[in-house]
C-alpha cells in the first residue's frame, strides 16, 4: 500500500490485491459506463441528428448548434438563468456569511442550536414541496404575504404574473430555501479560523465590520470561493421552483435553460437539439468550475 | 506613514473609545447583543413561517382554510377534514407515499454499497488505471443530470422501463447516480474517509493472512458506520425530495412517487375548498423529512459540511 509497485499486476505477490482492487469497483464501474459515460457520448452525437422518437433519426450536421444562435427563446431562458443566478448567488452567500458571522458569536447554547435548526431545515425539503406552499403564500389575493404587505400599506403585488416581479418571486424562494446550507458551510469555514487573529485585531481596536472586512472575509475567501461556484452551478439548473411558481410564464419571463431542455426535448420531441442546448448548459458549467480551479490557485487566502 | 505614526493613530483610535466608560460600553456591547439575537430570531421566524402555515392550514375547516387573516397556531375549531378528504378523494396519496419509501429505499441501499466499496478500492487497493479512473470520476462530477437526459430515457426505453421505478432504482443500484447526485459523490466521500484511517490497521490485517475482502468487511466497514449513516440520510433526502427523474421516468398514477404526485393533484390555485387537500398532501410529504431531521440533526448538519467543505 503506497510502496512502489516493482513486478506486474498479476505477478504472484500482487495478483489478490489486483483482482480485489478490480473486482471492488467493477459495478461502479458498469454503472457509471452505462449510466454516465456512454449517455454522454451518446448526447455528443445525438446533438448532431434530428430525431423526434418516432421516425429515424437523421444527420444533420452542426444544425442544432447554428439553430441555437438564431432562436431568441433559447437567449430570452439563458437570459433570465443568468440573471436569476446572479441575484441568487449574491442572496444565498451574501446573506449565508452574514448569518454565520452573527450565528458564530458566543450565545446560549440552546439559542444557537435552535436558530441553526431553523435556518437549516428549509434546505432539506424537496424544492417541489415548498414550492407548492410558497405558490400559495404568493397569490395576490388570498395569500399571506400581500395579506401582511398590505398592513404596512404596500400592495397589493403580483408576484407571480407580472413579468417584472416573477422572477424575483422565484430568487426570493430560492434565497429561503438555499441559504441555510450556504450559512452551514460558512460557519465551517468560520470556525477553521484561528481566534488568534481576531485577539491580535481586538489588541488593535478593531471591532466589528471593520474585523469582518479586514479579517474575517480574507480568512474565508475559499469558502467563499467554493460556495459562489456551487450556488452559481446550481442556479443554471434552475427548474422546479419555477415550474411551480409560474410554468416559465408569463409569457416567457421566467423560463429557465433546463425548462427550455426539458420542453424541447419531452414536450417537442426535438431530441437533437434538446440535447444541443444541453451541451450549453455543460459549457457553462465547465467554465465555472474552472474559473473556480483557477481563482482558488490564485486569489484566495490561505493561512 | 511612519511606524511612530501608524502607533499614534492606532492610540488615537483606542483611548476615543476609551473615553466612554467600562460600563457604558458594556451596556452598548449587551444592547447589540440582544439586538442581533432579534433579528435572527425573526429570520429564524421567516424561515420556519411556511411550515408552521402549512400546519396550522391542514388543519382548519376546508372551506374556511385559505381565510384571510391567516392564523398561525391551530385553533378549537382544529379538525382532519383536509386529510379525510385527500385520502377519501380517490387520490391515491398512500399509493405515492409507499412508491417514494421502496424507491428512497432501494436507491439508497444500492447507492450506498457500491459507492463505499467503490471507495474503499481506490483509497487503499492498488489496480490498474485507478489514478485515469479516478480522474475520469472527478471530471464528470461537471456533467449534469440534464446533459445526459436524452440518452438516458432511450436507453430506458429500450430496457422497457419507462414508467416503471426501475428506470431510477437501476442508475442509484449500480452507484451511477442517485436522483440530485452523483455517483461520484459517495465515491469521493468514502474515499477521502478510509484513507483516515491509519495503515497499520491494514497491515495488521494482512500479516494475519486474511484477505482483502474479509479485511474490507471484518476491519474497514465497522469504522465506517458513522460515515455510511450519513451518506445514507443524505442520498435517502435527495431521492425523496427529487421531482425531475420521475417527471421523465414516471407517467402513470399507480407509479408516482411524492413530488410528481402532488403536482399532479394540484388544483389550480384559488380554488380554496379542493386545495387544502394538496397543504395535507405536502406536509405528509414533509413529515419523514422533519422526523430524520429531528432524529438526526447533529449528524446531517456535520455530514453535509463536511461534504461539502471536502467534496
Amino acid at each position: 500500500m503506497g510502496d512502489v509497485k516493482t513486478a506486474g499486476w498479476f505477478a504472484p505477490q500482487n495478483r489478490k490485491e489486483t483482482i480485489a482492487g478490480l473486482l471492488f469497483v467493477l459495478p461502479a464501474l458498469i454503472g457509471f459506463v452505462t449510466f454516465v459515460a456512454g449517455p454522454m457520448i451518446a448526447t455528443l452525437v445525438i446533438s448532431l441528428m434530428k430525431y423526434d422518437l418516432f421516425s429515424a433519426p437523421t444527420f444533420v450536421g452542426l444544425k442544432n448548434f447554428q439553430r441555437m444562435f438564431v432562436d431568441p427563446r433559447l437567449w430570452k431562458a439563458f437570459g433570465n438563468t443568468a440573471t436569476f443566478a446572479v441575484f441568487a448567488v449574491l442572496g444565498n452567500v451574501g446573506l449565508g456569511v452574514v448569518l454565520a458571522v452573527l450565528l458564530n458569536r458566543r450565545m446560549p447554547k440552546a439559542l444557537q442550536y435552535i436558530y441553526r435548526a431553523a435556518y437549516f431545515f428549509p434546505s432539506l425539503v424537496g424544492l417541489i414541496f415548498v414550492a407548492v406552499l410558497w405558490q400559495f403564500m404568493f397569490q395576490r389575493d388570498i395569500g399571506i404575504i400581500n395579506y401582511y404587505l398590505g398592513k404596512i400599506g404596500i400592495g397589493p403585488v403580483s408576484w407571480l404574473s407580472s413579468p417584472q416581479v416573477a422572477l424575483i418571486s422565484v430568487i426570493i424562494l430560492d434565497v429561503w430555501k438555499n441559504v441555510g446550507f450556504a450559512m452551514l458551510i460558512a460557519i465551517a469555514g468560520l470556525q477553521s479560523i484561528s481566534t488568534d487573529y481576531y485577539d491580535a485585531a481586538r489588541v488593535d481596536g478593531a471591532r466589528g465590520w471593520r474585523t469582518f472586512w479586514q479579517i474575517t472575509v480574507p480568512l474565508l475567501s475559499p469558502t467563499i470561493l467554493f460556495l459562489i461556484t456551487m450556488n452559481t452551478i446550481g442556479a443554471f439548473k434552475v427548474f422546479e421552483s419555477i415550474v411551480v411558481l409560474t410554468n416559465g410564464g408569463p409569457g416567457d419571463a421566467t423560463r429557465s435553460l433546463v425548462m427550455y431542455i426539458y420542453e424541447q426535448g419531452f414536450k417537442s420531441f426535438n431530441m437533437g437539439y434538446a440535447s444541443a442546448i444541453s451541451l450549453l448548459l455543460l459549457g457553462v458549467i465547465v467554465i465555472i468550475t474552472t474559473i473556480q480551479f483557477v481563482l482558488s490557485k490564485r486569489w484566495t487566502f490561505y493561512e | 506613514m511612519s511606524e511612530i505614526a501608524k502607533f499614534a493613530a492606532g492610540h488615537d483610535r483606542m483611548t476615543k473609545r476609551h473615553w466612554l466608560s467600562a460600563e457604558t460600553r458594556a451596556s452598548i456591547d449587551r444592547v447589540q447583543t440582544i439586538l442581533v439575537y432579534i433579528i435572527l430570531g425573526a429570520g429564524a421566524f421567516l424561515m420556519v413561517a411556511p411550515f408552521l402555515w402549512m400546519f396550522t392550514t391542514s388543519l382548519r375547516p376546508t372551506t374556511e382554510a385559505f381565510n384571510l387573516p391567516p392564523r398561525w397556531l391551530p385553533g378549537f375549531d382544529a379538525t382532519l377534514e383536509s386529510y379525510q378528504r385527500l385520502l377519501s378523494s380517490g387520490v391515491p396519496i398512500g399509493r405515492f407515499f409507499m412508491n417514494s419509501l421502496t424507491m428512497s429505499t432501494a436507491v439508497t441501499l444500492g447507492y450506498v454499497a457500491t459507492t463505499t466499496i467503490a471507495g474503499y478500492a481506490f483509497a487503499r487497493l492498488r489496480f490498474p488505471f485507478k489514478n485515469a479512473l479516478f480522474v475520469i470520476l472527478l471530471l464528470s462530477l461537471m456533467v449534469p443530470i440534464q446533459t445526459t437526459l436524452v440518452p438516458l430515457f432511450l436507453l430506458m426505453r429500450g430496457l422497457g422501463l419507462v414508467d416503471s421505478q426501475w428506470a431510477i432504482i437501476l442508475p442509484g443500484l449500480t452507484g451511477a447516480f442517485a436522483p440530485g447526485m452523483s455517483g461520484v459523490f459517495g465515491i469521493f466521500m468514502m474515499r477521502q474517509f478510509f484513507l483516515t484511517l491509519p495503515k497499520e490497521l491494514f497491515e495488521a490485517a494482512r500479516v494475519d493472512g486474511s484477505n482483502h475482502f474479509l479485511t474490507f468487511w471484518a476491519v474497514a466497514l465497522p469504522l465506517a458506520r458513522p460515515q455510511i449513516a450519513a451518506l445514507s440520510v443524505i442520498i435517502f433526502t435527495m431521492t425523496w425530495n427529487d421531482y425531475f427523474l420521475p417527471l421523465i421516468f414516471l407517467n402513470s398514477i399507480d407509479q408516482m412517487v411524492l413530488p410528481v404526485g402532488i403536482m399532479s393533484i394540484r388544483e389550480p390555485v384559488g380554488n380554496s375548498s379542493a386545495t387544502s387537500e394538496v397543504i395535507a398532501a405536502v406536509a405528509l410529504s414533509i413529515l419523514p423529512l422533519l422526523v430524520v431531521f429531528l432524529v438526526a440533526q447533529r449528524w446531517i448538519v456535520d455530514s453535509f459540511v463536511r461534504a461539502g467543505v471536502k467534496g
